[in-house]
């Protein structure tokens, strides 16, 4: 074939967003999210060693509404990914790849963080 | 790097508008993307609006009652018109089907028509699948034994047969592999779900001999571990085969394989 640019027919642009993807993209999402978490909890232990100023300082930070906000995702994040996670090992030893099997557990995974975010705030 | 937007060249605008006795309670409205190399301009979105009789039920029946009474410049591949060839596939309304099977009645009011996501396109819904073909190509779908033919037929058993029962009705479509994220940004070294559910077909064939050398072929970061078990695959085929858990069976094997030696 004679060399033409051709264009590239649209993909994300165009395809439907659908349980499957959506929830791939959230495992990845909320992975990337709660490495940011690990260095936002080390720095409250360490501002915890640094003295009172510090911690003081860091507290309010964690108080307030972005910190109240990030708190609740973090724990949401957590619990997701972790649910998905035991999704993603069920499949590599072959369980649940059938498609009402992968929306069973696929929404099971987003309930159930919900629920168990909602239990730690509750008795935490 | 995955490139997440269109390139310049590729972005989309919008096209024409087309009426054909667009009137009343059959109006169907279509929006096709369109891309022709001689008119050197940018892909664009033709909408049509067709009233009257439409001599079937599908999309392919209105795109081919488009190139019959609108504008016969319209391109599109099809042959069989009833699911067997995989010759029309495209994306309609945001997901990968073949628009001889999909009935318009089960679709929105404006219908959306793209080619397959992610591909070099011909004309308008044609994509260029040489990638995808030379994909097929190296996971070699012949079976292969050492030694001489045998004079009569190579026997199985109908429980060995069924174990291929799903795997070898695809019909090299293409909805699977173009409908795959993981595809879409690496389709250079990942072989993608249609390649490798072909590949399962020969390694869960009792009768081929080269399973060891299959599996060795596929044991690397991207041939077949670039597959993160998204499962878009699975919900775009049209057939209704399961190549999401054909790779998970082929990544027990390679995993079992190692343990083995």
């Amino acid at each position: 074939m004679v060399d033409i640019d051709r264009p590239t027919s649209p993909h994300l642009q165009i395809y439907r967003p659908q349980l499957t993807s959506i929830l791939s993209i959230s495992h990845r999402i909320s992975g990337i999210f709660l490495v940011l978490g690990v260095v936002c909890l080390s720095g409250w232990i360490i501002s915890l060693a640094l003295g009172e100023i510090w911690f003081g300082w860091f507290d309010a930070a964690r108080s307030s509404l972005l910190g109240q906000v990030c708190s609740v995702a973090w724990v949401f994040s957590l619990f997701y990914h972790l649910l998905n996670g035991v999704r993603h090992l069920c499949w590599d030893i072959g369980w649940g790849l059938d498609l009402p099997q992968v929306y069973g557990s696929g929404y099971a995974a987003v309930i159930g963080a919900g629920v168990l975010t909602g239990l730690l705030f509750i008795f935490a | 790097m995955a490139q997440f937007r269109l390139p310049v060249g590729s972005r989309i605008a919008e096209g024409r508008y087309f009426n054909y006795n667009g009137a009343g309670e059959s109006m169907r409205r279509v929006q096709v993307y369109r891309w022709n190399q001689e008119s050197g301009k940018q892909p664009q979105i033709d909408t049509f609006e067709i009233g009257g009789e439409i001599a079937g039920p599908m999309v392919l029946d209105v795109l081919i009652k488009i190139k019959d009474s609108i504008d016969s410049t319209l391109t599109f591949r099809r042959s069989c018109r009833e699911g067997i060839c995989g010759s029309c596939a495209m994306n309609i309304d945001g997901v990968n089907t073949l628009a001889c099977t999909t009935p318009v009645a089960d679709l929105p009011e404006t219908i959306k028509i793209y080619p397959l996501p992610h591909l070099p396109v011909i004309k308008d819904l044609v994509p260029d699948l040489e990638q995808f073909y030379k994909q097929h190509a190296i996971v070699e779908p012949w079976l292969k034994q050492s030694g001489e033919a045998p004079d009569e037929e190579r026997l199985q058993s109908p429980a060995a047969r069924a174990a291929l029962d799903g795997s070898d009705e695809c019909i090299l479509c293409a909805c699977c592999s173009t409908s795959c994220p993981s595809y879409w940004w690496n389709s250079d070294a990942y072989l993608g779900p249609a390649a490798l559910l072909q590949s399962y077909r020969w390694l869960a064939d009792n009768r081929d001999g080269a399973r060891l050398e299959r599996l060795k072929q596929l044991d690397d970061a991207f041939a077949l571990f670039r597959c993160h078990t998204i499962m878009n695959c699975t919900s775009a085929c049209p057939k209704g085969l399961n190549p999401a858990r054909a790779i998970s069976k082929i990544k027990k094997m390679l995993v079992s394989r190692q343990k083995g030696n």
